[in-house]
């Protein structure tokens, strides 16, 4: 779309790959046992270890899709950064040490020690693969629709490189190698994001300060040409003179099919058509908190939700506890903690500015749907191409591979980590044989195109893991009345409704009103459901609560030095 | 797996030991302390962001008021909730730091004198290398 600077994007794709591909293989030479590539050794420093997590943690959804959302849906979508950077909090208070001292290094681990049932690890074994699919499949897609918009190559071109970069570093390094990466991977993504974000705002400065909250809904800066690479359904609410496919014609009011591969030129100053599902706004009530912006109903509720999941869900995210045992003791995982929330929160700053600016110079992404694309497609539409623009954009393409790779690297160690240790041997090899499953799935998945924005999907993970490992971490590690029979049937029913959700959501067929607002943010509701039904059937079958759960919560709560011993 | 297995096994020999921390005032003064902490901080503090956006839903005027420029009160308060977050994070860990973790050394320590009269190896391995550990990420501590 952005034609002049496709060959500079296409360098800057390259020099991350070559970059993360490097510094993998010099952290090869120091992964030598299977614990070394599942957990690296507890020498990474705190600040070194957050910079890993923030890497690891700021996905395609934190450096394409909050922008995106802020775009559509105005001042509600910023819960989304600020749900990512508070479900730390949640994590540190309630889960991270007593976690740490247990010596689980993952949720199935943890399920197995302090129940003492195989079922109940395979039943979180299944989640945590399931989670991490759920969390690939965006990652992936973002690649692919991230270079198409960049280079005009296939979607499943973006895909197909981020899949094969992971595995070969993952496959071939582990979480060691991961923590080189990870560290250079969040200060390229925060540099990469901020130096473009200065320069715009600058030249939004320089443009005499446009109003970002105009009354009116958006409108067309310039003449403006929209590449429809899917055929989309737009709403239009005033009558606009358009070229379609070079011949000259009039959109009505109401709705308008524009095909696949059209081109269609909209003269500068006319409405902005939205893509069904999205309600044009005005700019008093998209800055406006729970005004319902773009359409999003029931914002009160959908607000909540939201807040439930991203709080609780991330300590359920395969990838995120992991990374707390790198940690040689529990003061160090609270200044890593701290280390992240800064981290993050300072990141997290930038995609707004891209969000607003996003409204008034390119607005074209309502037409498509494709709020994710604003981020790389602002440079070009602020500035109007030039050395400058491609230059930033080609910055923007770096960091947003970046969050690619990262994330999808995080995620691949620790799906691959749980399908190695209960399906397969244990052995380096069947590592490598683990990590070519965990990434084939949701590479398929990927490739047929999903409609939702990449950050709304990433919440729809946060929703399942809030659903199903919230509860059974929080009441593991401080109820003793937790049984193995309460937490199966806790995972299974706030994994089924959650998951249910999910699967109506991402295929868009959850319908509107309360019972769109219900499935698209089911966490209100399925988080509560999964804590009632393992508090009351534990309750039920008290009987048999573990008979060793006595020393399973000393071995949890007890000081530090009494359990800590090195990692088998 | 093979992990939690040979955990286990270190524990079961120390268990003697370790029901005897359990049992004493101290270590039950400990878990008071945490839980007396951690469990109203949690409470807290996501009622303080759900209250949060409550208000908003009844303060729609005052959070579309513009603070600088293009910037209203609804993003303030945004950028606050970030503020907020890293200060409960921080507070935790000053308590963790002053609080948990000098009855955590006393506890250890007298378990320490108790270790050397039982035949125990595992335990007392880990406790004699814990402490260094911990020098050192102090010292990293204060530099970052």
């Amino acid at each position: 779309m952005t034609g002049g600077s496709r060959g500079l994007d296409l360098v800057a794709v390259v020099l991350v790959v070559l970059a993360t591909v490097g510094i993998g293989t010099y952290g090869l030479r120091l992964a030598r046992t299977t614990s070394d590539f599942l957990v690296a050794s507890r020498s990474v420093t705190p600040l070194w270890n957050a910079s890993a997590i923030g890497g690891e943690y700021l996905s395609a959804a934190s450096f394409l899709g909050v922008a995106g959302l802020v775009l559509a849906y105005g001042a509600d979508a910023l819960w989304y950064p600020v749900g990512f950077v508070a479900g730390y909090l949640v994590l540190l208070l309630l889960v991270a040490a007593p976690l740490r001292r247990s010596g689980a290094y993952t949720v199935p681990d943890f399920a197995e020690l302090r129940l003492g049932s195989r079922s109940v690890r395979r039943l979180a074994s299944l989640l945590v693969v399931g989670i991490g699919w759920l969390y690939l499949v965006p990652q992936l897609q973002g690649a692919g629709l991230a270079l198409r918009a960049t280079t005009g190559a296939p979607v499943w071109a973006g895909a197909v490189v981020v899949a094969v970069v992971v595995t070969v570093n993952v496959a071939g390094g582990g979480m060691r190698s991961a923590t080189f990466v990870q560290a250079f991977q969040y200060w390229l993504k925060l540099t990469a994001i901020t130096v473009p974000a200065v320069v715009l705002l600058v030249a939004w400065h320089g443009d005499g300060r446009p109003d970002l909250a105009a009354a009116a809904p958006p409108v067309f800066p310039d003449r403006t040409t929209v590449q429809l690479d899917e055929t989309v359904r737009v709403l239009v609410e005033q009558p606009v003179d358009v070229v379609l496919d070079g011949r000259a014609t009039v959109l009505d009011r109401g709705p308008h099919r524009l095909e696949r591969g059209s081109t269609a030129v909209f003269p500068a100053g006319a409405r902005v058509p939205h893509v069904e599902g999205l309600a044009a706004t005005s700019g008093d009530a998209w800055a406006r908190p729970l005004s319902g912006a773009g359409g999003a109903e029931h914002p009160l509720y959908a607000t909540y939700a939201l807040v439930l999941a991203t709080f609780l869900g991330t300590m359920g995210l395969p990838h995120v506890l992991v990374r707390f045992y790198a940690n040689p003791d529990g003061a160090a995982a609270r200044r890593t903690t701290l280390g992240v929330l800064a981290l993050l929160g300072a990141f997290y700053l930038v995609p707004t500015v891209y969000g607003a600016l996003g409204r008034l110079y390119a607005p074209e992404v309502l037409v498509t749907g494709r709020t994710d694309a604003v981020v790389l497609a602002l440079p070009t539409a602020v500035l109007g191409g030039g050395p400058l623009s491609a230059a930033l954009e080609a910055l923007l393409v770096a960091g947003a591979f970046a969050a690619f790779l990262s994330t999808s690297s995080g995620l691949l160690v620790s799906t691959a980590g749980v399908l190695v240790q209960d399906v397969l041997g244990g052995s380096v090899a069947d590592f490598r044989r683990a990590t070519l499953l965990a990434v084939a799935v949701p590479l398929g998945l990927a490739l047929p195109a999903v409609d939702l924005p990449v950050a709304q999907t990433v919440g729809l993970a946060f929703a399942v893991a809030a659903s199903t490992f919230c509860p059974l971490l929080v009441l593991g590690i401080w109820w003793r009345g937790l049984t193995a029979a309460g937490a199966a049937a806790g995972l299974v029913v706030g994994g089924t409704a959650s998951t249910c959700a999910t699967v109506v959501t991402l295929v868009g067929a959850e319908g509107d009103g309360w019972t769109a607002a219900l499935l698209a943010q089911p966490a209100a509701w399925t988080v509560p459901l999964a804590f009632a039904v393992m508090v009351g059937a534990s309750v039920a079958t008290r009987s048999r609560v573990p008979a060793d759960v006595g020393r399973t919560m000393l071995r949890l709560h007890a000081p530090e030095p009494l359990v800590l011993s090195p990692p088998g | 797996m093979s992990t939690t297995d040979t955990r286990s096994s270190t524990s079961a020999g120390g268990g003697e030991t370790f029901a005897q921390v359990q049992a004493s005032d101290e270590f039950q003064g400990l878990k008071r302390t945490l839980r007396r902490f951690v469990f109203p901080a949690t409470v807290l503090f996501l009622a303080w962001y759900l209250l949060y956006v409550l208000l908003t839903a009844y303060a729609r005027g005052f959070m579309a008021d513009k603070v600088v420029g293009e910037v209203n009160v609804a993003y303030v308060f945004g950028l606050l909730q970030f503020v907020s977050t890293f200060a409960i994070a921080y507070v935790y860990s000053q308590y963790a730091d002053r609080h948990f973790d000098p009855t955590a050394d006393a506890i250890r320590h007298r378990l320490e004198g108790t270790v050397t009269t039982t035949p125990h190896t595992p335990t007392t391995t880990t406790t004699t290398t814990a402490p260094p550990t911990i020098d050192l990420t102090s010292k990293t501590e204060t530099r970052a």
